[in-house]
């Protein structure tokens, strides 16, 4: 924190703006500079191991770019016969949007009648979900995994996708979000004849769109995350989800980091073409804040 | 919009007697309690029961013992005890190291970044980009990194600087680096975003009037910024210690636990004694302590903050 406070100290600031461009800012741009090549270092070391024939990536001395860039290391990690990588890369994201949708879906369903009808022990229920945000994971993980055994749902995407569908977070994030719509919408469609449901999916949802968005993104980066569950009730190699085949990989070429490289690129590209999708709208939205003088 | 009517006014009874039976909010509420009944409360109770009995997989009959499992913990004579006091000091080492340069770094990433620069959009991109791998890859990038011959980092030390490579992954204490290290790394984007836009909140003319009053740099940090970013600071220090206590990717991936289980975390610990020893009621008693120690520190960190915050004000 030492270098924001050498260009900090107000020399005659011209009033409003947060001025202090030009001369002072070049220690911090130089800071910035040298902390992002810190920041992109590994993902360099990954892409140029990746693309080095195995001989070269132990080479000493050491290889800084790659002399004989090769897709070798990528084509064989492609078709290798210990686990498909684009087969858990699909099973990631099947199970992680099946979960998404459901849970969301799910969490509507029950916010709706928390935040916006009146029923004899609906605060004492919704305690009662709230607080199981107290239980640690790693209490209902040994007991969570032997259910799993007798509903026989080991190397099955059901173990994925059900024990986690009731979380208290996501009933929360929507309960306070649909307690803050104007009751005269629902009234008017009330008047007009609809129930409960229509209610709810033509007038409560439409307008809730952010927080469903909101809750659809953290389900979603939340199950296809998601380590140590899949670890234990997933063995089966073709039924694995891209972080735990990814990992399977490294416990089978410890020494073979051409290829582990490989694997971790190909694994890093959804989630980078999410990020640079999202980032458009990030971009604009942080390009006008902040840059107003 | 002049139809705010009380709902009892509304005219009912259209066909849908059901809608007024009382019964709708609990037929909307059934598909959640059942499955939070099922998945959620069930498990917490078959896990203490799991604990009071001798629990073999392949056994006919579980016989009840009671408190054994979690008085063993204690018996400091058996590799369990040892074992697993071992790894929750592991975690609780991780998590007293981490945390304050997770939040103190995040912060000054954030100071550096709020105000406008050439190229801040690319800075924040970069900063937050680590953070959207998962944890394997993320593991696997800094195994790769610190490795023992031929890694970045021994790389730059021999060829660059002409020391001697350090094998950071197999010497006891070393081992910690690489998964510090790769942890701020990888979360570090996240909390800097959180602080980014509590930055952008403080309002301008604070500084303003506190130049116009002669503050230098620290005492506008100390009086101004670090007041006001009190609710951050406390949700970004909740939720990272929260994170670090569950510990298990990382180390699983960069050291598996070693050198001589000296990075093993509570977690890890945990599975191996329930999927690899087959032993599920000793790995509930531990996931019981484990859960109890999380639950008094979280509730404990309230508190004090709590109070801060009272102070504070």
């Amino acid at each position: 924190m030492a270098a924001p406070a050498r260009d900090l100290p107000a020399v005659a600031t011209t009033r409003g703006a947060p001025p202090r461009r030009g001369p002072r800012d070049v220690p911090r741009f130089l800071l910035l500079c040298l902390l992002a090549l810190v920041f992109l270092a590994p993902m360099y070391w990954m892409i140029t191991t990746s693309i080095k024939p195995e001989t070269d990536v132990i080479s000493t001395p050491t290889q800084w770019f790659p002399a004989r860039p090769t897709l070798e290391n990528y084509r064989e990690v492609l078709t290798s016969p210990d686990g498909n990588i684009l087969r858990w890369m699909w099973n990631s994201f099947f199970v992680a949007t099946v979960y998404t949708v459901l849970h969301v879906a799910l969490c509507a369903l029950t916010a709706y009648p928390l935040a916006r009808m009146r029923f004899p022990g609906r605060d004492a229920i919704f305690w009662f979900i709230l607080g199981s945000l107290m239980i640690p994971g790693v209490i209902t993980l040994i007991p969570s995994y032997l259910m799993m055994i007798r509903f026989d749902w080991i190397n099955s995407f059901h173990s994925l996708i059900w024990p986690g569908l009731a979380g208290a977070f996501g009933v929360f994030l929507l309960r306070q979000f649909f307690m803050g719509l104007p009751r005269e919408l629902e009234e008017a469609a009330r008047l007009d004849g609809a129930n409960s449901l229509q209610v709810l999916w033509h007038v409560i949802l439409p307008l809730s769109i952010p927080s469903l968005v909101t809750l659809a993104v953290f389900a979603f980066m939340g199950s296809w995350n998601n380590f140590i569950w899949p670890t234990f009730v997933i063995t089966d190699l073709d039924k694995l989800t891209l972080p735990v085949g990814v990992n399977t990989f490294s416990q089978r070429y410890v020494t073979e980091y051409g290829k582990l490289m490989a694997s971790t690129a190909i694994a890093s590209v959804p989630v980078l073409i999410a990020y640079l999708l999202a980032q458009r709208y990030l971009i604009a939205g942080l390009s006008t804040t902040g840059m107003k003088e | 919009m002049s139809l705010s009517l009380p709902r009892e006014n509304v005219p009912p009874r259209r066909r849908r007697s059901f809608e007024n039976s009382g019964l709708t909010p609990y037929l909307y509420l059934l598909p959640f309690m059942l499955l939070f009944l099922v998945f959620v409360v069930y498990p917490v109770g078959y896990g203490f029961f799991v604990s009071l009995h001798r629990w073999d997989l392949l056994a006919e009959t579980r016989p009840f013992v009671g408190l054994e499992y979690y008085r063993n913990l204690f018996d400091f004579s058996t590799p369990q005890a040892q074992f697993f006091w071992n790894s929750m000091l592991n975690t609780g080492f991780f998590t007293v190291v981490s945390v304050p340069l997770l939040v103190a770094v995040s912060l000054g990433l954030a100071l550096l970044l709020y105000r406008p620069i050439f190229g801040r959009s690319f800075f924040r991109a970069v900063f937050f980009l680590p953070g959207i791998l998962t944890v394997s890859v993320m593991g696997i990038l800094w195994r790769w990194m610190f490795d023992n011959q031929i890694g970045l980092v021994n790389a730059v030390r021999t060829d660059l600087l002409g020391m001697q490579p350090l094998p950071f992954l197999s010497t006891e204490g070393l081992a910690w680096v690489p998964i510090v290290v790769g942890t701020l790394w990888w979360t570090i984007g996240f909390n800097m975003t959180l602080y980014l836009a509590a930055l952008g909140n403080i309002s301008q003319s604070l500084y303003e009037a506190a130049e116009i009053d002669g503050a230098t740099a620290w005492p506008k940090f100390r009086f101004i910024t670090w007041p006001l970013l009190g609710p951050v600071t406390l949700f970004v220090f909740v939720t990272t210690v929260l994170a670090s206590f569950q510990l298990f990717g990382q180390t699983l991936v960069i050291t598996n636990g070693g050198p001589n289980r000296t990075t093993q975390s509570a977690i890890q610990y945990i599975t191996e004694e329930a999927f690899t020893n087959n032993q599920f009621a000793s790995a509930s008693a531990m996931s019981f302590m484990f859960g109890l120690a999380m639950l008094i520190f979280t509730v404990l960190q309230f508190r004090i903050m709590a109070r801060d915050a009272r102070e504070g004000t």
